[in-house]
This record gives C-alpha cells, structure tokens and sequence, in this order.
C-alpha cells in the first residue's frame, strides 16, 4: 500500500495481482511489468516466481520488462466475459492478445485501441491503468498494452 | 502387459434435460453399458466417475443406488481430458491384475451459457476481462491465418462438415445442416471465431465396461480391444491455452496432442495412415483444422488444404467427427471423451447406422482442454 508522494494525498494502490508490477505505483507513467528470468536456462516468465517452469531451476531474479512490443496475435472480444469483470459499464468490445517483447516473452493482455485497426505486427505499448476502486477505497492497477503513438514506434 | 477391451458401451443423450438430475442421467448411460455387456451391476469391480462441474464423491452418489456392492469408486477430474483419464486409471487397474471388469462413466450437468471462469482463471484474470475461453482458440486461429493463409472459409467448412454429420446422430445436441453461407454470418464470438463454430457446455454421460482379455472371451466374440490410452500435460509454452498468460518467443516444444499421440501410436503400433475414423476436440472448428496437423494426417499449415479435399469427411479417408463433433454434441466435459469412445466402438462393430464408416477397424478419440491436458485413446478390432 503506498501513498501519492507528489500530491501528498492518502491514496493508496495495490497491483492487481502481487509480483506482476514494479513498485512503486505512484506515477503510473513509470509503472513496468514484471518478469523472471532464470539462471539457468535464461527463460522469462511473466511475474515473480521462485522456479523456472522450463527447467525446474531455482534462483528466479526479476526484471522489469520492456514497454515496447509487437503484436503477435489477437482477437476481440464481443461480448461481456464471464465473472467479475471490472471494465467498463455498458460493456464496450475491445482487444485481447499477446504481446512480443525483447526478452523473449509473449505476454497475454487487454488491448487498447480502435478494434477495427489492430493487425499482427503492429507496435504496443505498455500501459498501467487503475482498472477500479476496492471496497476499502484502494486503488487496484491493472495493465494494457495500446498502439504505439507516432512518436515511440 | 495384460490387453484390455471394451465389452460394453451406454450413452445418454448430450443436451439439456430440464429437472432430470446428473445422477439420473449418468446411471441411464450405466443400465445401456451393462445390457449391451450382458452384465449385471454386481459384476463390477471397481468404477470411476469422469466429471468436472459435479460436487465431491458423485460416482458414489450416482453409482451406489444401482447396489452398494462396497466396490471402490472414485472421481477423477482433468478439465476436457477427465474421460481419458478416468479410462487409464480403469485399464491400469485391470493391467495390474487388480480387477478383470470395471466401469468408467462420464457425467455433466453443467451450468447455461459460460463455465464459472474462476475454475478456470485466477481472479485477476477475470477482472481484466481475460477470461473468455473462446478469445484462447480465436488468438490461435488468428495466428495461423497469418502464417499458413489459412481462411475464414476453411475453419467454416469444418463446422459445415460437422453440423452436416450431426443429422445422422440421435446423441447429439444440435442436429441441424447449415450452409456455409449461414456459418460465415452467424455472430462473431472472438474474431474469426463464430457462433456456428464452437462447442457448448450441456449435460450428458457415457459409460464404458471394460474388462481384461479373458474376461472379453467369455462376454463376448466381438471385444474392442484398446490398442493405447495416453494421457500428457503440455511441457513449457507448448501450447496456448486457457488459463495461460504468457508464452516463450525462443523455447519451442512440441505440442500435447502431438506428444500424446506420437505416444499412443507408438504404443499401439498404429500410424495416423491405418486409421479409419477419429474423433476429436473441435470446441472450436479452427481446433480440429490444427488437430489434424498435429495428429499427422498433414504437414504444419495445410489444414486448409485437407478439408478442401474433403479427406475428414465421412467420404475421405480419414473420417473426422462422424457424431457431429463437439460444434454439434456440445461438450459435457466429463462425458465428452467417453461418448467419442461410444461412437468409436459402434463404428468397429458396424453398429453406427447412417453414420457407419465402411469396413472401419481402427479409430482414434482425442480430446485437450484447460491446463494443456490431453487424452488420445486408439481402438481397434480383433483381426
């Protein structure tokens, strides 16, 4: 739980799932997503972790992952999905796909964006979102990944 | 190894039954097993219920009001592969000279419409919207349009073939031809992935006897003899599938349905060429275009080009989905691999009607779901 250093307000924020994103979450724009990456076999997996799920190796070390990636598949989703999603109310379709980044991961992520314009290859970029407020008034930090603007391609 | 065969075989229809409780339709599906083994329930020696969505110890509970004879029943649970899984845990039971007769059933009653995604996913999954089991199949499908140019058209033609089959096949849910027209215009679920594409959760069961070589000779002159029954997880970034977040760029190992049936063939001495009709996991019709890759019917990518042919329809060479598939028979999870083994067996006999495959002696039940479970059964009749 942290609270806004620059606004000296008492807000707090809890990633939406611990291990997932750098600490800390104040300003968002500087929020990374997490990796590990192994000793042994080199391999990245998305989030903290303890063992390599390539090779059963330990001494995972993580790493931030870079903002920068490519899409390499997506599809869209059409309708409202199943459970307690959070987004946004009336239900708006948007992107899911896996993202390509430099360290030899594809990460699985909500994509923003025009739906009707996202093709294989395009260029995304991380983005770290408060996806909701919690009963306790904590802010809950998601990510995305959105086309890159001109400017980062 | 002690060779083991199919002796009896019972389905009850897959659907939706109203009121009429699981417990009900699984035992249907026991009585039509055990009359078409010549058996009485107080044969049985050991039995296991295949299911996923029903509550603890229902083998017991659906099973014991037939008589509680104090045979050990268990449940056993591997998203859409619990069928396979339950039938080797049956036929390691009667390799290892344990038991001569035993019974696996598969029964679902499964909620309407999307399956509680938290059995599935991680809570975060489902509050970002990541857990719609469709957008899995659709990312792939997707994918393999981009690299393979495979089309739209192709993976409707799958679910044509399939729709078309399911006519012939009184245990199916939806027995109704489409045109592909119809298909390639039915609503969009996950892009390219279309309504008239995918599988639905329902209910259902179906019940298997089986029983060691000796015992086969005494119930009956025409046994079905199971030639191999693996079942694998997928090893690392073999495969994008629920609930998966991530994958490897560089780390490529081959995938489940590939491992697992390189296995059964090896087992059984049988390559995908010998095989007469198969029946596998299309809960979506790109997924059977990728099986067919994957089992060896073709090379990587010209999936396109084998349902173009019209080699997997029941004219082909190698049949896929005579039932009508999962697009057609839904999918009550834990009955969904016996009911292929039901079909399988009734082709080998020649008892498969209007859907019979001429002159079929070998056949192939495939099944692959949550986790990268994956079960492949090989049938075939004694020479």
């Amino acid at each position: 739980m942290e609270t806004n250093i620059n606004t000296g307000q008492e807000q707090r924020r809890l990633p939406i799932k611990d291990g997932l994103l750098t600490a800390p979450l104040f300003p968002l724009e500087y929020v990374r997503l997490l990796g590990s990456k192994c000793p042994a076999c080199g391999e990245v997996t998305l989030g903290t972790t303890s063992s390599c799920p390539n090779c059963a190796g330990s001494g995972l070390q993580p790493i931030p992952l870079a903002n920068n990636g490519t899409l390499w598949t997506y599809t869209v989703i059409r309708n409202r999905p199943p459970g307690d999603f959070r987004g946004p109310e009336p239900f708006v379709p948007f992107g899911e796909g896996l993202v390509e980044l430099p360290e030899g991961i594809r990460v699985l992520a909500p994509l923003g964006g025009n739906i009707e314009e996202l093709a294989i290859g395009m260029k995304m970029s991380f983005e770290a979102y408060k996806l909701y407020q919690n009963s306790d008034g904590v802010q809950v930090i998601a990510f995305r990944f959105v086309p890159s603007s001109p400017a980062n391609k | 190894m002690t060779d083991t065969f199919i002796v009896g075989v019972g389905m009850h229809k897959f659907g939706r039954f109203g009121d009429k409780p699981a417990s009900e339709i699984g035992r249907d599906a026991v009585q039509m097993a055990l009359a078409d083994a010549g058996i009485s329930w107080r044969d049985i020696e050991a039995a296991y219920l295949s299911t996923m969505y029903l509550p603890a110890t229902s083998g017991a509970r659906i099973l014991r009001p037939l008589g509680a004879t104090g045979i050990p029943i268990c449940d056993v649970e591997a998203a859409c592969a619990s069928g396979g899984v339950a039938l080797r845990q049956a036929l390691l039971a009667l390799q290892s000279g344990a038991h001569e007769l035993v019974l696996v059933l598969g029964v679902e009653k499964m909620p309407r419409g999307f399956m509680d995604p938290l059995m599935l996913y991680d809570r975060w999954q489902v509050e970002m919207g990541m857990s719609t089991n469709p957008s899995y199949w659709a990312m792939r499908a997707r994918r393999h349009m981009h690299e393979f140019g495979t089309t739209e058209k192709h993976i409707a033609k799958v679910a044509y073939k399939n729709h078309k089959n399911s006519v012939h096949n009184p245990y199916a849910m939806y027995r109704k031809e489409f045109s592909l027209d119809e298909i390639l215009n039915s609503k969009l679920v996950c892009d390219p992935i279309r309504l008239l594409e995918i599988c639905a959760p329902n209910e259902g069961a179906a019940a298997i006897v089986l029983a060691t070589e000796k015992k086969a000779r005494q119930l009956t002159s025409k046994p079905v003899q199971v030639a191999a029954c693996v079942h694998t997880l997928a090893r690392y970034s073999s495969d994008f599938r629920v609930p998966a977040e991530s994958m490897s760029v560089n780390c490529v190992n081959p995938g489940p349905t590939e491992v697992t049936a390189q296995k059964a063939f090896q087992a059984s001495s049988i390559s995908p060429e010998e095989i007469d009709c198969f029946e596998v996991q299309d809960t979506d019709a790109f997924c059977e275009l990728e099986i067919y890759e994957q089992l060896g019917l073709c090379p990587l990518g010209e999936a396109g080009r084998l349902i173009d042919e019209g080699v997997t329809e029941p004219s082909g060479r190698h049949p896929v989905n005579t039932s009508g598939g999962l697009i057609c028979k839904g999918e009550p999870v834990g009955a969904s691999h016996l009911g292929q083994i039901a079909e399988i067996v009734w082709q080998l006999r020649g008892q498969a009607e209007s859907r019979q495959i001429p002159k079929a002696k070998v056949g192939l039940a495939h099944v692959l779901g949550a986790g990268g479970n994956c079960a492949v059964t090989i049938l075939k009749t004694l020479q």
